[in-house]
């Protein structure tokens, strides 16, 4: 229930964004899937928080345009990470949260820029240039991560959050 | 071996999450497939959030527009006025030009039969411009307002890019600076033939096989050639910039200003005349083939 639950709030928060860069300018993006990502890796258990990271990657894969799987792919890697690091360091403060699903961002965008570089075709590769771009999305992501957390953890309530275990 | 499966499931289910999509990328990452039922029925939710978050903040701004903002609207409909007037005499001044190029056009029985655009205006209702991903409008018209795969889409000001993927009332357009995305140029004022290709930057596109021996300098404007056979000829690319011309090599170094800034567009015009070939069409991860 909560994997798609949290896949249909990735799905809605894509679409609120695009829908508000249109409106309002800007052209910095956001990235409030990964938000998502990064809470799981905080508050769920293993297995649905996997099935939700992956889940999460189908929509973003969906959304962007990118090939199939890569998100998904990059989404269970960063919460398998995330994850690591949550079990040696304390992240449920907010600057703490902040930070990670910044750094969440970063390497999702970091990873489709090199496995795009890698694997992609050979005249359309994306620069390293693009990794300031993802930097400021990982900054204003993180900014925002905060307020969209207060909002998650009244979505786990309804849904009945489980206990965080270790990985394994 | 089942015990075992059973008694690491959390590590073996977080494996094979990983594994198996990455292998369907490695799959699919030079193969561009096509949306399933499943992903369009996925993607037909974002639509009505769009557009409904679009309809919002609209209301908002006509109400801040019409009751709030009057301040000025006299003297702005006074100069409104008068440009409209200088306008229609330049309209008037064109058409006259128009016709005579038609004529000449049949002179040197050049005249192409339907050359004529026809298009259909559509709004902006989402952008996506991660650096991750492809960089795409999604505009609210679709396939059931007649729009396919590749019908370049511009502004007054420029190209914009070409549709990328219908649904039944969206379209996502795939903009001119994404990586994926190549466009036959002129330089509008020596007829110097060039390639733009996007960098995924909404900002900035490069300039591909221009000939080091070539006339081009910073600043030139660059149209389309529509020697790729997707995009009608004549219309605005962007501006040359930060042109390096080395001792060797055979082409010129260059970026490119693209003429539409994709973050602030929001009305297009999608291009629906003019047959394009399928093989003309550079493969996109992602696109759906052509119908």
């Amino acid at each position: 229930m909560k994997p798609l639950a949290y896949a249909a709030l990735a799905l809605l928060l894509s679409a609120l964004e695009a829908a508000l860069l249109a409106q309002l300018g800007g052209g910095v993006p956001l990235c409030l899937a990964a938000v998502l990502v990064a809470h799981l890796a905080v508050e769920a258990a293993m297995v649905e928080g996997v099935v939700g990271a992956a889940a999460i990657g189908y929509v973003l894969d969906l959304v962007t345009g990118s090939p199939k799987g890569l998100m998904t792919f990059l989404a269970v890697a960063a919460f398998l990470l995330a994850r690591a690091v949550a079990a040696a360091v304390d992240l449920r403060g907010r600057t703490a949260f902040a930070l990670l699903a910044g750094a969440v961002v970063l390497g999702v965008d970091a990873g489709a820029i090199g496995l795009a570089r890698l694997v992609g075709p050979p005249d359309a590769r994306p620069g390293w240039g693009l990794l300031s771009r993802a930097l400021a999305e990982a900054v204003v992501t993180g900014l925002a991560a905060p307020l969209l957390r207060a909002a998650l953890r009244r979505l786990d309530g309804w849904l009945g959050a489980d206990a965080p275990e270790l990985m394994g | 071996m089942l015990q075992l499966i059973r008694r690491y499931r959390e590590l073996v289910l977080a494996a094979v999450l990983l594994v198996f999509p990455f292998a369907v990328y490695v799959a699919h990452a030079r193969q561009p497939p096509a949306r399933s039922a499943l992903d369009r029925a996925v993607l037909l939710v974002t639509a009505p959030i769009e557009r409904a978050v679009g309809a919002a903040v609209t209301g908002i701004l006509e109400v801040w527009d019409g009751y709030l903002a009057l301040r000025g609207a006299r003297a702005r409909a006074e100069r409104l006025v008068r440009e409209n007037r200088r306008l229609e005499l330049e309209r008037q001044q064109l058409g006259v030009e128009r016709a005579e190029n038609e004529r000449l056009r049949r002179l040197l029985g050049i005249a192409a039969a339907g050359s004529e655009r026809r298009y259909v205006g559509a709004r902006v209702v989402g952008i996506r411009i991660g650096p991750a991903g492809l960089q795409i409008l999604t505009i609210d018209r679709g396939s059931g307002d007649g729009l396919a795969r590749a019908m370049p889409v511009v502004t007054a000001d420029g190209l914009v890019g070409r549709i990328h993927s219908t649904t039944g009332g969206t379209a996502d357009v795939l903009l001119v600076v994404d990586r994926n995305s190549s466009v036959a140029v002129r330089v509008e004022r020596t007829r110097v033939r060039a390639d733009v290709r996007g960098l995924g930057r909404p900002e900035l596109a490069r300039l591909d096989y221009a000939l080091r021996v070539e006339d081009v300098i910073e600043g030139d404007r660059l149209v389309t050639s529509g020697t790729d056979a997707v995009f009608p000829p004549g219309i605005p690319v962007g501006r040359v910039t930060h042109l390096r011309r080395g001792s060797h090599g055979l082409f010129v170094e260059a970026e490119v200003i693209p003429a539409v800034d994709p973050t602030r567009v929001e009305e297009v015009l999608v291009v629906t005349s003019g047959a394009r070939p399928e093989d003309a069409l550079p493969p996109v991860p992602g696109a759906e083939p052509v119908p």
